[in-house]
């Protein structure tokens, strides 16, 4: 398996409820899944945990057969090779897009570097901004900047938080479409967050429906969203009207 | 990795330490009174006094002896309560303060040990020394009188008593009791005239006030010209700073003023003075002797005088000409200890009848 | 759960061991509350505490109230308006700041007395004698007015950093709401920066209650004088303790009602969004009265009181040693430079360690070291010198292991002089780096660890970078305050150390104002050269 959650649990410290429940889960080399949920549902935490960026109450989760996390280990994100998409992309914004792109390169040779930068930005179609600082993109470009960011390091797993909130609708389409392609051409591992039904069915190989923090369903987008839900095994059948009312 | 940059902190920290230690290390940890042998021949000065010209003395000092004079100044109470912290280990070895209530607090407090050699005795009137030789006198000032040439005639002065009267309703000018000079004034009343008296008096003079208390000495001096009040008691050596001022205005007051000593028919003009004692554990007190010596020898009375405006304590050495031109005057004749012993006395008067 | 500890333990551990550097010696005051009442304190509460603490309590509500009113609307005036003049007042108004409140108020005193310049010529010159009375500022209004002047640019200056920075879309979309300036000034600014207003005002009210020299001179009892009568006066340093912990007591009530005050209404932003607030450019008649208001202020704050200093020192001139400017000067700056860098390299570590460990114990445990600015410098130097006699006996065996003779080392070292100043002005440094955390929040921080950057490598490559602003500002502060500070650099500097500031002192005290023109000149000259340094770095900083 390359990526392995078991009984994934977590708290945050003032609430009352598991904000993460028992949550296990599976996925292979290149799949892109898209987690689908309310918003409140515990989403973006969960994402938080498989990036390291809070500390698990309990479970275990190994990626490429590297233990990120059990009752023993706590893997610092820093290490894991998980590259991440933030909601508000999080460009520093005292460099410019190239030092934003070569920020996160390993140790390598500058050239290297530069050349390594540059595959990124023409994957994203941004050939030409290398100077720009953040404040003088639009948030399009913004966004794209923050996936070449991701993506320049080579992540094993690359991790999106409703990437496409912030845009408007004909370019949530476009970099949507951009996005598959580039995810499946660096063939990448990805799991994204959205609440959008839309985004879902058309970029994931499997979506994961959650609600209050545990797993309501899986399955890939043509069973649970298209016409004829075909039965999976250990799946529950949904209607589309429930993934809509979502 | 993080820990590196608290290692780099305290790191920077130790190395500042290091360089801030500037002092020069002390002789072997021979703790007796009188140290045998300084091996580098230095002499550590707490002082409330600030003026320019004890950095010069001290810089004179030097240059005749060789002992290098390291100075901390602040207010009296701060460097004692220092001394007092730092305990036997204290690097002080003379107190020097510009009011002898703080020497005798000082002794009260056991910071201090005897001093005395032929010199001092010879130098300093056994009056301006302390009974137990743990303090001597380095220099006088007398608390004065000054008064509107044009509306007070001296005829009408007498006493610190008289002004309590009631022709000064409204006249009387003074700064507030924070002032230790104040302070000691009052205190040498509770001396002479009792308790009772003192508070007397003390509330005669905010009934007289011409104004609330506020700014220094000269302050006063100057609301006497502004029309404010009609006389001020204030410091000798003020009034001979502001005669000398580089502010011609502040000359021109100044000499639209006369001068009076008061109480020279009855208990003395009020006398305070800057003294000093030698720290108990002293590492340097051989030292502290030469320069105790040296500030109240001829040359260095001398500038006290003339730089200054205070009163030698040396006989041998005449006050610079204006004081002399203020004549001889009685001084008050009490154990100036007393006025230490009274400060706190008169600090409770001084807040009971209202005087700012 | 110790696997949550593994999280934040470098940082932990070093804003921790801060935090109880900076409370040993308060926590020494702060016992004396407790400590049996002795024989005067009656006299004490009869005589001295209710009156000594009205007219502080006027002092800080009328000090607080002008200089909220005056720093506030400066800041709205620069941060929003071009007019002429605009690009110099941005950064001169914050130059008041460099003179210290007691020179200020010798030097005003110095100007309106009757041998002061303004009677003066009146009387020579106009052959008018006034009345002197209207020439009194030795009072409650008086000191009010000093302290005005010479504090409102805490307000100012991060009120305005705040506004410029900050504001945008929200006076943006006020403006399109069709709102004018007033009632966008009334319902939207003064709102929105309540946080930072409140932040300003504190410091001028800490300062107001520590200061001894302005009410001294003035003849005002207020606190601090009580608690100096105490000890001076009576000899008594524990009832003065006592007090001066009393004086901690409010300082923490004042402080549990800025939190209140503050709720939980903190405005956050997204900063990627952050952009400066255009200028509206004035016109006329409006630009004219920006432009005189601007200059007014600067005038009295700043202009005259250091026109009156430069006369003084060439009134003066070869009659004040001179020789010994140099190594004062050099002095200073050594002692300013080396404080507010450790402070600024301490609130970066205790700003993060408050950010990092999502707690309420890391985010009040800070705040606390406030304490150490609200008590007058004295005490607080004694506790010091307490506490560094206290390390150097512990530290004996060690000093002895490498040969040293002497008992104190710490404690006669330069040393003792920095940690005092750490201890004192923490705040001030802490108050900026906290609110630029505050401003640049947790994301950047996350993507980074995201993008493989270790703490270390994200706090030098992020979070500084991204802070250069709060750094500079708080470092500019602190320095300043240090340059100024009077009580502990007397007491605490090691043997023949004089600073600027001491040389002031010196004669000031002893009613040489003109004497001491040139020192404090000179602090100003250097707090002005560092005030128009940050000025420049700032903005140079890409937006
Ligand atoms: N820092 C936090 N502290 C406490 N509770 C939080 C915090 N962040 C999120 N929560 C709560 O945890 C739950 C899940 O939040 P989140 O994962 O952000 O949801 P989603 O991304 O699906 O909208 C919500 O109820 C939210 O209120
Ligand atoms: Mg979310």
């Amino acid at each position: 398996m390359f990526m392995d959650i078991k009984n994934l649990q977590f708290t945050y410290p003032k609430s009352t409820l598991n904000t993460v429940d028992n949550f296990s889960f599976t996925v292979e080399k290149g799949e892109v899944i898209s987690i689908l949920g309310r918003s409140g549902s515990g989403k973006s935490t969960l994402l938080r945990l498989i990036a390291g960026l809070e500390m698990p109450a309990g479970g275990a989760f190994s990626l490429n057969g590297k233990k990120m996390f059990c009752d023993k280990t706590f893997l610092q994100p820093e290490k894991r090779g998980i590259g991440m998409v933030f909601q508000d992309y999080a460009l520093f914004p005292h460099m410019s897009v190239e030092e934003n792109i070569l920020f996160g390169l390993p140790k390598m040779s500058r050239k290297d570097k530069k050349k390594r930068a540059q595959e990124v930005l023409e994957l994203v179609e941004l050939i030409g901004f290398e100077k720009r600082y953040p404040h003088q993109l639009s948030g399009g470009q913004q966004q794209r900047v923050a996936l070449a960011r991701a993506l320049a390091p080579e992540p094993e797993l690359l991790l999106l938080d409703e990437p496409f909130s912030n845009l408007d609708t004909d370019l949530q389409v476009k970099i949507r479409g951009d996005l598959r392609r580039i995810l499946k051409k660096a063939k990448t591992t990805a799991i994204f967050v959205t609440h959008n039904q839309n985004d879902a069915h058309a970029l994931a190989d499997r979506i994961v429906k959650i609600k209050d923090g545990k797993i309501e369903k899986i399955g890939r987008p043509c069973d649970l969203l298209g016409v004829s839900p075909t039965e999976i095994p250990g799946m529950v059948e949904i209607t589309y009207e429930e993934l809509i009312g979502v | 990795m993080k820990k590196s940059l608290i290692l780099l902190v305290v790191a920077l920290m130790l190395v500042l330490a290091a360089c801030g230690s500037t002092t020069k290390k002390e002789s072997g940890a021979d703790k007796d009174a009188v140290a045998k042998k300084p091996e580098k021949s230095e002499v550590n000065l707490y002082t409330s006094r600030h003026y320019d010209v004890d950095n010069e003395l001290y810089k004179k000092f030097e240059q005749e002896t060789g002992i290098k004079v390291n100075v901390i100044k602040d207010e009296a109470d701060v460097l004692i309560e220092r001394i007092k912290r730092e305990g036997t280990a204290t690097k002080a070895d003379l107190l020097l303060t510009a009011d002898v209530g703080r020497l005798y607090r000082a002794k009260e407090e056991g910071l201090l040990q005897t001093v005395s050699s032929d010199i001092l005795s010879k130098q300093i009137p056994e009056k301006l020394r302390d009974v137990d030789d743990m303090w001597v006198g380095l220099t006088k000032r007398a608390r004065i009188l000054v008064y509107n040439k044009d509306k007070v005639k001296p005829e009408e002065l007498s006493t610190y008593e008289a002004l309590t009267e009631d022709q000064w309703k409204n006249r009387v000018l003074v700064r507030s009791s924070e002032s230790v000079y104040n302070q000691s004034l009052l205190a040498s009343f509770i001396e002479i005239n009792g308790e009772e008296k003192a508070k007397e008096w003390a509330q005669g003079i905010v009934n007289n006030f011409a104004q609330n208390p506020e700014g220094g000495d000269r302050d006063q001096a100057k609301a006497i010209a502004a029309g404010i009040g009609d006389i001020a008691i204030m410091n000798s050596y003020y009034f001979g700073q502001m005669l000398n001022s580089q502010e011609p205005e502040e000359v021109k007051v100044a000499e639209n003023l006369g001068v009076f000593f008061p109480n020279q028919e009855t208990t003395g003009t009020h006398v305070n003075i800057s003294g000093a004692g030698v720290i108990k554990g002293s590492k340097n007190a051989d030292n502290a002797l030469k320069l105790l010596e040296f500030l109240t020898g001829e040359e260095a009375q001398g500038e006290f005088a003339s730089a200054n405006y205070e009163f030698p304590v040396n006989h041998n050495v005449a006050p610079s000409e204006l004081l002399k031109s203020w004549g001889e005057f009685k001084e008050q004749d009490i154990p100036l200890s007393t006025l230490g012993e009274n400060n706190a006395k008169a600090i409770m008067i001084f807040n009971e009848v209202g005087w700012k | 759960m110790n696997k949550h500890l593994a999280n934040v333990n470098g940082w932990t551990i070093g804003a921790v061991l801060i935090i109880i550097l900076l409370f040993l010696p308060n926590v020494s005051i702060v016992t004396g509350v407790f400590s049996p009442a002795s024989e005067n304190w009656t006299h004490i509460k009869e005589f001295m505490l209710l009156n000594y603490i009205k007219s502080s309590l006027t002092l800080v509500f009328f000090t607080a109230l002008f200089t909220i009113a005056i720093g506030l609307s400066l800041a709205w005036l620069i941060a929003q308006y071009d007019f002429p003049l605009r690009n110099f007042m941005k950064w001169a108004l914050i130059l008041p700041l460099s003179i210290p409140p007691f020179i200020g108020a010798y030097t005003y005193h110095g100007i309106i007395n009757y041998t002061g310049v303004i009677q003066k010529t009146l009387r020579n010159h106009f052959d008018v004698t006034p009345n002197p009375a209207y020439f009194d500022i030795m009072n409650v209004p008086g000191a009010i007015f000093i302290y005005t002047l010479f504090l409102y640019p805490y307000v100012y200056m991060i009120t305005r950093i705040f506004l410029s920075h900050q504001s945008a879309s929200l006076i943006e979309s006020a403006r399109t709401l069709g709102k004018g300036p007033l009632e966008i000034f009334f319902r939207v600014v003064i709102p929105i920066s309540r946080v930072s207003i409140i932040g300003g005002a504190s410091l001028v009210v800490l300062e107001v209650l520590n200061d001894y020299g302005v009410v001294k001179y003035f003849g005002i009892q207020t606190f601090s004088t009580a608690i100096f009568q105490t000890w001076f006066g009576l000899g008594d340093l524990d009832a003065a303790i006592k007090l001066a912990a009393s004086l901690m007591g409010i300082v923490i009530f004042i402080l549990v009602i800025e939190r209140l005050l503050r709720g939980g209404k903190q405005f956050s932003y997204s900063t990627t969004k952050v952009r400066p607030l255009p200028l509206v450019r004035l016109k006329g008649r409006k630009a004219v009265f920006a432009t005189l208001y601007t200059l007014v202020i600067f005038s009295v704050a700043f202009l005259i009181p250091i026109l009156q200093l430069i006369d003084w020192v060439i009134l003066t001139f070869g009659k004040v040693p001179m020789h010994d400017v140099l190594f004062y000067t050099k002095n200073s700056v050594i002692v300013a430079g080396l404080g507010a860098f450790l402070i600024i390299v301490f609130s970066l570590v205790v700003g993060n360690f408050s950010r990092v460990v999502n707690h309420k114990f890391a985010k009040i445990l800070p705040k606390l070291t406030v304490l150490g600015y609200s008590i007058p410098g004295v005490v607080v130097a004694v506790a010091v010198i307490t506490t560094f006699i206290a390390l150097d006996r512990f530290l004996a065996p060690v000093y002895q292991y490498f040969g040293m003779d002497s008992e104190l080392v710490l404690s006669v070292s330069l040393f003792m002089l920095i940690s005092a100043y750490v201890i004192r002005f923490f705040a001030i440094g802490y108050n900026s780096i906290e609110s630029g955390f505050d401003k640049i929040g947790t994301d950047f921080r996350d993507a980074s660890r995201m993008l493989g950057a270790n703490s270390l490598r994200t706090f030098f490559k992020i979070d500084v970078p991204m802070m250069k602003g709060a750094i500079i500002s708080g470092f500019i502060l602190v320095f300043v305050d240090i340059l100024k500070e009077i009580p502990l650099t007397l007491i605490l500097r090691p043997f023949n150390y004089d600073t600027l500031a001491t040389k002031a002192f010196q004669y000031a005290s002893d009613e040489k104002i003109m004497e001491a023109s040139q020192a404090s000149l000179l602090i100003v000259g250097v707090s002005t050269i560092a005030i128009f340094v940050f000025h420049k770095l700032l903005r140079e900083e890409p937006k």
